[in-house]
């Protein structure tokens, strides 16, 4: 049975940033760039953050590996 | 030069792709299911008309009176802005469900004037306010109201004062099926001078933002070279990788403003744009003025001509633009010709459809009621499983959330041109109304009715276990069974105007048609006693508990409409398996499973072995019945349309199977012989009647004489405008139930609904409902030429006045088309008391066709371009304009389908339509 390789897609709108969670459950940041994956930075969110969900079609436009 | 018969056949066989533009694009695609990726699944918050005009959409478009191709990958539409306005006018404004008190409302005026199947003619009108369009006072008044006041419309606001508004006609004209010339005309009905922006607008839709698309499409401005080329037109080359190259040529050389079909992140979710270029550059352009908002390097993906015109009050001015495969070197040397040509043609189409014996009034509202079901064509998209998948629902994965809606769809993949019941209110197929509409729409195009009715039969769209698909709030609500009529209805009017039938349309059909019958036997049949049950059934509030959720009481409904539906359905499948026996004996057996089938149902509503039973033996009526979880049962007495559907199961046999199978009598003998209570309990199906017919129906003559009195009963079901959904008797008689120390009321309510049960936009006590009169009415057609002219009923129920059941359908017919024809004062009674509908010239001759009327005095209510089912009304005005009874009495059903033909191959002589309406 392979892993499933899921990948959730977050605003951050007080810091107007992505933030995308990888299959692995790690946070990043990205950019709004077409290679945003290759330039994303580390994110931990803390209980204040509030990340509002976003459609994972938008991931493309973010052109992200998964 | 081709006539729109000779485009049809040519689109019927491939020769040329006719249909492969038209008025695709739908009016709303915010608000949607399918555009909704909330953890809670509301729609209408989720994605706003606010966001609409900067979010890009996942599945579809929307615009103002506008085009696509058939896949929709490059749309046209209008836009406007008046100077005034806080947004440009590029699609219609509306209420949300909880915005206005009487659910969803769109607030816009806009008629669907013209056009021909192909769409080689269209015309539509808007109106378009030259003050501030009053958003926010449309928005807050309504909140205010209660559901017992009216809705708040925009003519009340008095932004149509002294008519200060424009009305902007759109025409379409295809010179051949990849050319479309389109003419914009602007009149200033107001008094003074006034400027407007005329936007038209072309653009993508956005298929490669979301798959990581390499082949993006292109819109560019094009610099023209060579004689004639200057200045008589801006172009805009379009590319797409898929769709090929177009070129759009605006006369005059406006301005063109690019931007992309991409969404303003910045303004919706907050972060920065990868692209100064959005989905709102145009709107930022022209109403703030932000050059920096289009693409001065004239590309994109979405891009307007801007053209500023300044209309004097009473001038008319007209922009001119043409979207072709190829590049014409004068666009507009043949334009006006062709324009109008098209416009003639549209009508020797329509003198072949509209009898002659209509009036011009009469022929004005079947035009417009055609017009109205050929613009509500719309392009549909909607990939469940991909759409599941990306909100996080995938079906097959272990982590999965649950969905909101369509979990168990997500075999589903939809992507055609579909009928939608109101490209506003309603942008999305409903499949029960579909089936009424191919009704309407096979007057003017069988090839498109046929069509629609495989596709809902298709693997892409019914559920693996036999189930159609209902509408995209949840495709596994139940509706009514009605396909098999339809579909029994479109191939006898197919095989009479082609000379023979279509039975491997006829045959496709019927497997799949099976599965669905077969579903609902195993569904809907709680103990297996041919007893249906099904809920709602699309009849919303008519009970007087939500029969679609868990009674309060326990238990649990059996329903006479749900019954009644599959007695009908019995017999529509035994019709189709009838006809296909002729040629094929394989159908033979199907045959007589479906005779025997209707036996078992038709006779479980009145022959309960002691048990208590639908039908009220002293009311004369049938009722749902409630059985308690302690055994007990009682049936629920509110007389509504649920009580009239078993009258609507009738059908009439004309012996053709027994001619051609002598043998099947005796088979069908033994089985009736056996079974002498199901005989007793029925319509005596062995009775031979006029030409030796046979009925099959649910009620005898007795019954039905019953029935027929109350419906006829102008205190009861019949109005002045139709067949009312609720008995006016409970106005002053309402139904209560007590339950749970609870009071469960049901009283005649003619307009709109008093709670919010489903949705609260729709009210099925009391006002008249279209699909189900036109049933009525078939009814009565098929009971006229079984009984004849001998089985009378007084009509109106204690007038003294004797009818026969043709004349009785004929009077229901005239009352509904009297919904929408000046009365003796001139009045239309659709619009009730809105007086500028009813006096001003520019308003008067404009047909809305709403989704349901009032009871009492036939105001439209509920959605007001539900052309959809409501065009309906065409088919009946056709049908006993060409009719005559004692043609049908002869022939039976065939007389009709055979007249139809005769018209069509204008053996039949026309009727001039008014030339007035719309001008």
């Amino acid at each position: 049975m392979f892993a499933v390789r899921k990948l959730s897609l977050y605003i951050d709108r007080v810091n107007q940033q992505w933030v995308v969670q990888d299959p692995d459950g790690n946070f990043w940041t990205v950019p709004s760039d077409n290679n945003a994956w290759d330039q994303r930075q580390p994110f931990y969110p803390t209980e204040e953050t509030e990340l509002e969900p976003i459609p994972a079609h938008y991931k493309y436009t973010l052109g992200l590996p998964y | 030069m081709h006539t729109e018969q000779d485009r049809l056949e040519e689109a019927r066989h491939n020769k040329a792709p006719w249909k492969k533009w038209g008025p695709y694009l739908s009016e709303r695609q915010w608000g949607t299911v399918r555009e909704d990726y909330s953890e809670g699944g509301n729609a209408w918050d989720y994605f706003s008309h606010d966001q609409a005009r900067s979010r890009a959409y996942r599945w579809g478009e929307d615009g103002l009176a506008g085009i696509s191709d058939d896949q929709q990958r490059l749309c046209f539409a209008l836009a406007l802005w008046n100077g005034t306005d806080p947004i440009l006018k590029e699609r219609l404004f509306g209420l949300t469900n909880s915005e206005s008190n009487h659910g969803e409302d769109v607030k816009e005026y806009y008629f669907y004037l013209d056009s021909t199947p192909t769409h080689s003619y269209m015309k539509y009108l808007y109106k378009y306010p030259q003050a501030a369009y009053p958003y926010a006072n449309l928005v807050e008044t309504s909140r205010r109201r209660g559901r017992t006041e009216f809705e708040y419309e925009l003519l009340d606001t008095g932004v149509f004062d002294e008519n200060r508004y424009f009305d902007v006609f759109v025409e379409y004209a295809k010179e051949s099926p990849e050319d479309l010339l389109i003419q914009i005309s602007v009149h200033n009905r107001g008094p003074d001078a006034a400027e407007l922006h005329v936007l038209p607008t072309l653009w993508f839709r956005n298929d490669w933002s979301w798959q990581g698309n390499p082949d993006r499409p292109l819109l560019e401005a094009v610099r023209r070279s060579g004689p004639g080329a200057k200045p008589q037109a801006a172009i805009v080359k379009a590319v797409h990788p898929k769709l090929g190259e177009y070129h759009l040529a605006c006369e005059d050389e406006p301005p063109l403003l690019f931007t992309e079909n991409e969404t303003n992140m910045q303004r919706i979710f907050g972060v920065a744009n990868r692209t100064p270029y959005v989905k709102d550059g145009i709107n930022h352009y022209v109403v703030h003025g932000d050059q920096s908002a289009v693409n001065p390097e004239n590309k994109g993906t979405k891009v307007a001509a801007h053209y500023r015109l300044r209309v004097e009050p009473g001038e008319c001015q007209t922009i001119r633009l043409r979207l072709s495969k190829t590049q014409a070197a004068k666009p507009f040397a043949d334009f006006d010709e062709l324009l109008e040509g098209r416009h003639k043609q549209a009508d020797e189409f329509y003198d072949t459809v509209i009898p002659r014996a209509l009036s011009a009034d009469q022929g004005n509202v079947m035009r417009q009621a055609l017009a109205g079901m050929l613009w509500s064509k719309q392009f549909y998209h909607y990939d469940v499983d991909k759409w599941l998948e990306e909100r996080g629902c995938d079906p097959f994965k272990a982590n999965r959330k649950q969905a909101p809606r369509n979990d168990h769809w997500h075999h589903m993949y939809n992507g055609d041109v579909i009928s939608m019941p109101d490209k506003w209110e309603y942008p999305w197929y409903a499949a029960w109304d579909l089936a009424f509409h191919v009704i309407a729409l096979t007057l003017v195009d069988a090839d498109f009715g046929k069509q629609q009715l495989k596709l809902m039969l298709r693997e892409r769209y019914m559920h693996p276990n036999g189930q159609i698909p209902a509408y995209e709030w949840n495709f596994g609500d139940v509706n009514p069974p009605v396909h098999a009529w339809s579909t029994i209805f479109t191939y006898r009017l197919d095989k009479a105007q082609k000379g023979e039938g279509d039975t491997e349309w006829l045959k496709g059909n019927f497997q799949k048609l099976l599965l669905n019958f077969t579903w609902w036997v195993n569904r809907k049949d709680r103990n297996g006693r041919n007893i249906f049950e099904g809920g709602f059934l699309g009849l919303d509030n008519i009970g007087v508990f939500d029969r679609s959720a868990p009674l309060p009481t326990g238990g649990y409904l059996e329903q006479a409409d749900g019954t009644a539906w599959m007695a009908l359905f019995s017999q529509n499948m035994l019709e189709i398996a009838a006809e296909l026996a002729l040629t094929d004996p394989d159908y033979l057996d199907m045959a007589l499973k479906f005779v025997e089938h209707f036996f078992w149902i038709a006779s479980s509503m009145t022959h309960m072995a002691g048990d208590v039973g639908m039908w009220d033996d002293e009311d004369g009526f049938f009722y749902d019945v409630l059985r308690l979880p302690n055994g007990q049962a009682q049936r629920l007495k509110v007389r509504s349309m649920v009580g009239l559907l078993p009258l609507c199961a009738a059908t009439t046999f004309e012996g053709a199977l027994v001619a051609r199978y002598p043998e099947i009598r005796e088979r069908l003998k033994t089985f009736l012989d056996a079974r002498p209570e199901i005989r007793a309990a029925i319509h005596d199906p062995a009775k031979p009647g006029v030409n030796g017919r046979r009925l099959a129906s649910i009620l005898d003559e007795t019954k039905l004489r019953r029935v027929l009195a109350k419906m006829l009963d102008e205190n009861e079901f019949l109005s002045e405008f139709g067949i009312r959904s609720l008995s006016r008797f409970h106005a002053d008689h309402p139904y209560v139930f007590h339950a749970g120390g609870q009071d469960y009321r049901v009283a005649y309510l003619p307009a709109e609904s008093d709670t919010g049960m489903f949705g609260g936009n729709s009210n099925w006590r009391g006002p008249i409902w279209m699909p189900v009169n036109a049933l009525i009415i078939r009814a009565l057609l098929q009971y006229y030429s079984y009984y004849g002219n001998d089985f009378t009923v007084e009509c109106p129920t204690g007038s003294g006045q004797k009818m026969n059941l043709y004349q009785v359908a004929e009077e229901i017919a005239r009352r509904l088309a009297n919904i929408f024809l000046k009365d003796k004062d001139g009045r239309r009674p659709v619009y009730g008391g809105a007086q500028k509908f009813q006096e001003d010239p520019h308003w008067r001759d404009l047909i809305l066709f709403y989704e349901y009327f009032h009871g009492d005095n036939g105001a439209g209510l509920g959605a007001n371009h539900q052309t959809g089912w409501t065009g309906v009304v065409a088919r009946s005005m056709h049908l006993f304009a060409t009719m005559k009874p004692e043609v049908a009495l002869e022939e039976g059903k065939k007389a009709y389908f055979e007249t139809v033909a005769d018209q069509q191959a204008g053996t039949a002589p026309a009727v001039p339509v008014l030339a007035g309406a719309g001008k």
